[in-house]
């Protein structure tokens, strides 16, 4: 029963999510006129469904959906969103969805094309480390994505004046990435930090050069280096912008690109 | 100072060289990544025949523990720790309570709102300390946040220390025991005895757990006991054990086949021989396949660890002439001439990782240093407001927006309501 309402709730939070991040797109290039709120709404109505999908998972399996894959990119995607409405919330920029809602879009296609199995959590996975572990990498990775989709309304918009923009200054979405970066690299910090915690528990040793958690570092160092260039060298605008979505394609490379490419102690993820 | 000294000390703690070091370091863990790492040389020889000279003249087949990395590390941590000690007194001066930055009037960060003691009550209210003068007033918090940078790299200088020395004084060694075997660590004060080694499984027949029961032994006489499996190492006198592998171990049986003498008994594992020297026979155990099936390339293989369907291949030659392969049953006897041959059972042995690691801790000191500093950066920097003039000026450096935006809907709500 679960399964069916798992389905049922993932199929609707798709459909949910493209209606939103259509009608987003529509919106900013003025095609549908204010049509930003609307398309938050339908963006948490496909959150509410995504979140009663995750809850149908975890009722099933037993235990939260943080173990393989598709378990993984369910609860990404989940992640996306939230950072997306949270910063709706607090600042109150629709716009953003129309470049967010398409990267949580793709997360949940990958998803989709996973295995779905419930399979039973292998030793090394039966710790409650793996909750905090992969529960960080949910709000860090969305938060990453979320600054990519801030940084290209940043590209968007320095080509613009005034009422043409998507957010009015420019300056607000390229303070906003470097905030949700910010969030994004303690979170990932957090990761890294509970991961070697875990290691050293469940394999001896807190760092292996594991290909996973050498690319976490990867995507540490190039966020740090963000960081510091902004904060040290006042660098921001249109070089700090390409440097977000630099980082979230090492990111996803460390997510999907890592599991298919480089063997890996981390090959339960699959 | 010397002119040219403080030029040295500046270029090397420069973030210019920081950047450029991290950029270095994370080329050199990403080739890392791509190359299979501790390969044999005629490996990277037949997958990379171009690159295989520079494999080999950069260390990339050891990439981490390859002198060129290790320097990379060196020097950046140089960089680090002369950068945090330069910035140290700048820093040391904005953390002190009596610090103001200067006040800019031209700032755009700024709320209008004439009701000086309305706005003094919210700002008591959200702890900062206000301190009047004639113009106005002026009020901060979290100075000692300007600090959040250095303890972040401290952290990370930390986490440095640890690993070198862990490199240094780290031991580990992988040991296999069977229920009933004992080992001495003479040199820790005390020895272990495997009581028990079993497996726990799912409904599908896939490995729950790896359990091992063991009677810990000091060398004063005191004992006791403990269960350690995966993700629940066993620690004592310094020493960390850890479940991390298993395997099988057979019960061979060399009978005289007509009167049932028995001739040889002993324990074999899967892929080991056993040279019968009055035969000149060897008898290679290939495979123990506790739950065997037959896979498309007819070659036997174990569905699952769980004794449903226990087989043993097994590759009997002489001479180095095949003279046999068999796949029997537990009991199953194979005669060779005047002997009967048979495998009456199997044991799992228990693969146990046995580590002392006294950088541990450090490294663990590093990490909640680290990980404080960096939420001190970003969440505890330093907040200033100055008042004058019906305006109240928000300024906090590179989070100045949303610090303003924190102030401004924090007046807009206090106005609201109406509290004083």
């Amino acid at each position: 029963m679960y399964q069916s309402i798992e389905n049922t709730t993932f199929m609707i939070a798709i459909v949910l999510y493209i209606a939103s991040a259509v009608l987003s797109l529509l919106s900013v290039t003025g095609i549908v006129k204010k049509g930003g709120k609307v398309a938050t709404s339908l963006a948490l109505a496909g959150f509410i469904t995504h979140t009663a999908a995750m809850v149908a998972r975890t009722i099933g399996a037993g235990r939260l959906p943080f173990s393989n894959q598709y378990e993984f990119a369910l609860s990404f995607s989940w992640g996306i969103v939230l950072s997306y409405l949270v910063l709706y919330r607090l600042y109150g920029f629709s716009a953003i969805g129309a470049f967010v809602m398409p990267l949580a879009i793709l997360v949940m296609g990958y998803a989709s094309l996973q295995s779905r199995d419930v399979r039973p959590l292998m030793p090394a996975l039966q710790s409650y480390w793996l909750t905090f572990h992969v529960g960080t990498a949910i709000l860090s990775y969305g938060a990453f994505a979320l600054a990519a989709g801030i940084s290209v309304i940043y590209l968007i918009d320095e080509k613009k004046k005034g009422s043409q923009r998507l957010v009015q200054d420019p300056e607000v979405s390229d303070m906003l990435s470097y905030r949700v970066i910010a969030f994004g690299i303690l979170m990932l910090t957090i990761v890294i930090i509970s991961g070697a915690i875990w290691a050293q528990k469940a394999w001896s040793r807190y760092w292996a050069w594991d290909p996973k958690e050498t690319w976490s570092l990867i995507t540490w160092i190039i966020y740090a280096i963000y960081l510091h260039l902004r904060l040290r060298r006042n660098w921001k605008g249109r070089a700090a912008a390409w440097f977000s979505i630099f980082g979230f394609i090492s990111v996803l490379f460390t997510f999907v690109g890592v599991n298919i490419l480089l063997p890996s102690l981390h090959s339960y993820a699959t | 100072m010397n002119n040219r000294i403080k030029k040295a000390l500046s270029l090397v703690a420069s973030l210019k060289v920081a950047i450029a070091l991290l950029l270095l370091i994370t080329i050199y863990i990403i080739i890392g990544t791509l190359i299979p790492q501790h390969a044999t040389q005629a490996l990277y020889q037949s997958n990379y025949p171009t690159l295989a000279p520079i494999i080999d003249a950069l260390s990339l087949d050891a990439a981490y523990s390859s002198p060129l990395f290790i320097s990379l590390v060196i020097l950046f941590i140089i960089n680090l720790t002369s950068c945090t000690l330069l910035s140290l007194p700048s820093q040391l001066r904005r953390s002190r309570s009596i610090y103001m930055p200067p006040f800019k009037a031209e700032s755009e960060y700024r709320v209008e709102e004439e009701d000086e003691k309305m706005v003094k009550s919210y700002l008591k209210r959200k702890h900062y300390r206000i301190d009047t003068d004639e113009g106005g007033f002026s009020s901060g918090k979290f100075r000692w946040g300007a600090l959040g940078a250095t303890v972040t790299h401290i952290g990370l200088i930390v986490i440095f220390i640890g690993a070198v020395v862990g490199n240094i004084a780290s031991d580990q060694e992988m040991i296999s025991l069977l229920p009933g075997s004992t080992r001495e660590f003479e040199e820790y004060g005390f020895s272990i005895h495997l009581d028990d080694f079993y497996l726990t499984f799912e409904e599908s027949g896939a490995v729950k757990q790896y359990i091992s029961d063991m009677t810990i032994t000091n060398d004063d006489g005191t004992t006791h006991r403990q269960s350690m499996w995966v993700n629940n190492p066993l620690h004592h006198n310094g020493l960390g054990f850890y479940q991390a592998n298993f395997g099988w171990t057979s019960d061979l049986l060399i009978r005289q086949a007509e009167t049932g003498e028995s001739l040889v008994s002993g324990l074999i594992r899967n892929g080991n021989t056993y040279f019968y020297q009055p035969h000149h026979l060897n008898i290679m155990l290939y495979g123990y396949f506790p739950n065997m099936d037959i896979d498309v390339n007819q070659m036997p293989y174990s569905i699952n660890n769980r004794e449903d369907n226990p087989f043993y291949a097994v590759v009997l030659t002489q001479f180095g002439v095949n003279v046999g392969s068999y796949i029997i049953e537990p009991g199953q006897v194979i005669p060779y001439e005047d002997i009967a041959i048979t495998f009456t059972g199997s044991t799992p042995y228990t693969g146990i990782v046995v580590r002392s690691d006294p950088s541990y801790p450090i490294v663990v000191a590093g990490f909640i240093i680290l990980t404080f500093g960096m939420f001190m950066s970003f969440y505890l920097y330093p907040r200033f407001l100055f008042y004058t003039n019906g305006k109240l000026y928000a300024e906090s450096g590179k989070n100045g927006w949303v610090f303003y935006q924190a102030i401004k809907s924090g007046i807009t709500a206090q106005r609201k309501t109406g509290k004083q």
